[in-house]
């Protein structure tokens, strides 16, 4: 089973998608996240092992894209390739036998319809263990809220490319907190720091998807 | 500058680079004025001028500060309309040989821009990537006759907004968006979007800019080689896209952009991309730079 982990690790983390795939060159002709994922549930291995081979993926390739060591293009085949296992999970984490960690809330605030950031957060996010509601861009706060409401539990995370959208980001945030004062929220974007974050009265910055699958993974934690 | 007819807006006095963020929050204007000579010396034809989500009177102060280092014209850059209408009316045109500002953005949203004509004629970038739906709502163009679509009434407006319209009096942006990330063909649509705009009789004359910086953002700054990956494919992309019209962007001085061959790796990069789709344009990529 650790074999079967580390397997889907590899796929997830360098981006090997299926067998088809050219891309690593150094992995041409060998099985894929997709091969890999259908022959261990044909071999009986528990879903959840499949999930956990994708979160340890995923955290690595994480934790290089915050290092500058790995850029978008490689964070993005590396998502893909979980994409590969997560369609094979799909039947389990319906049914309930796969239970995620928990949900997340994602869109980019009112007037911002840059979702490169919030795409990239999702992905990460999603193959940390969460389950993804993407509510797209250009997201109103009352439609946040509505959301927030139907998801008890869930963490939310708004995303701001423009400086002049950080306005919007401010009063979605205080929207939230006014309806939903229990909600985690997390904040992030091109213009946004520390200091906003505190000044708004987010939750969590995050200066890159890591760090936000981090602070979730911790926060569903208790720790 | 090494594409002579290339006319470039220099990008670096925007709240959203970090290290002129840093200058803003030090209240570092000399920095900041450092950026406008430095833009003007190295042949910027105009330079921006973003100060983010700050006070309308910091941008007067700001346009009159930039306008006494450099003869060079601005391009008041937000979408705000209060901060534009500062930034306007402290501009002045005979500090700058007489020449117009750009007023970098108008969108089908912002419409009310153009009232701000009749006080300081300017030269608008027209936003054509976005339009608005039946419920007024901002909606991204997704193809490029969406795109085009918006171009032509972009100008429409345009025309009925500004005394002496002309074609080459306005800017139409196209939208660029980063390669690194572009599975969903924004690039082709790009390509296309230039090509029936300049192939348009009504729009001859008009000028076509992009962001340029953003096309290559999210990449590392060097191939497995050790040669530049930006300035390489922002090259290439000048090269395909400047016989479509394009003639402006708004960059870096520091950039040495030209007109590559067709056998460069990045010119084959991009030429293959036109025929690719999905995570292949990505996996292109990925080889360009590997």
């Amino acid at each position: 089973m650790e074999n079967i982990i580390e397997q889907i690790a590899a796929c997830v983390e360098k981006g090997k998608v299926n067998k088809q795939s050219p891309f690593p060159p150094d992995m041409k002709d060998q099985d894929g996240a997709d091969e890999i994922a259908a022959a261990a549930l044909k071999n009986n291995i528990p879903p959840d092992v499949l999930l956990d081979g994708c979160m340890l993926g995923m955290d690595r390739i994480g934790v290089k894209f915050s290092e500058n060591k790995v850029f978008v293009p490689e964070l993005l085949m590396a998502a893909k390739a979980m994409n590969e296992v997560m369609k094979h999970l799909k039947p389990f984490l319906e049914s309930g036998a796969v239970k995620h960690k928990g949900k997340f809330v994602i869109g980019t605030v009112s007037g911002d319809l840059h979702d490169i950031g919030k795409n990239l957060v999702a992905m990460t996010i999603k193959g940390s263990g969460f389950e993804i509601i993407d509510l797209g861009v250009d997201v109103p706060s009352e439609k946040f809220i509505k959301t927030i409401r139907e998801n008890p539990g869930c963490f939310v995370g708004l995303s701001a490319l423009l400086t002049t959208t950080m306005a919007n980001m401010e009063k979605s945030v205080q929207a939230i907190r006014d309806h939903c004062p229990e909600t985690k929220i997390l904040i992030g974007g091109a213009p946004v720091n520390q200091n906003f974050c505190e000044k708004i009265g987010a939750d969590f910055y995050s200066p890159d998807p890591q760090k936000a699958a981090e602070y979730m993974n911790r926060s569903s934690a208790g720790t | 500058m090494s594409i002579e007819v290339l006319t470039i807006i220099g990008e670096s006095i925007n709240d959203s680079v970090p290290s002129t963020h840093q200058l803003f929050e030090d209240s570092n204007i000399e920095g900041i004025l450092e950026l406008a000579k430095y833009q003007d010396e190295k042949g910027a034809k105009y330079i921006d001028v973003n100060i983010g989500l700050r006070e309308p009177g910091f941008m007067a102060d700001l346009v009159k500060k930039i306008q006494k280092v450099t003869s060079k014209p601005l391009s008041i850059d937000t979408p705000d309309i209060e901060i534009a209408a500062a930034g306007l009316e402290a501009y002045q045109p005979e500090l700058a040989n007489h020449q117009k500002p750009i007023l970098n953005s108008i969108s089908r949203l912002r419409l009310n821009m153009f009232d701000l004509y009749k006080n300081q004629p300017f030269i608008p970038i027209l936003l054509t990537t976005e339009d608005v739906n039946e419920n007024g709502e901002s909606v991204m163009n997704h193809t490029a006759e969406a795109t085009y679509n918006t171009a032509k009434k972009m100008m429409k407006i345009a025309e009925q907004s500004m005394d002496d319209f002309s074609n080459d009096q306005c800017i139409l942006d196209p939208g660029i968006v980063p390669i690194g990330s572009d599975s969903e063909g924004y690039f082709k649509r790009l390509m296309e979007s230039a090509a029936r705009i300049h192939s348009d009789p009504d729009l001859a004359g008009v000028n076509m800019s992009v962001g340029l910086s953003n096309f290559t953002v999210m990449l590392p700054p060097k191939c497995a080689d050790g040669s530049p990956v930006k300035s390489a494919l922002e090259s290439a992309f000048l090269t395909m896209a400047m016989p479509l019209g394009l003639n402006m962007v708004i960059g870096s001085v520091k950039r040495k952009y030209r007109i590559l061959e067709e056998s460069h790796p990045a010119m084959q990069c991009l030429s293959d991309i036109l025929q690719l789709d999905g995570f292949d344009v990505i996996v292109r990529v990925m080889e360009f730079y590997s």
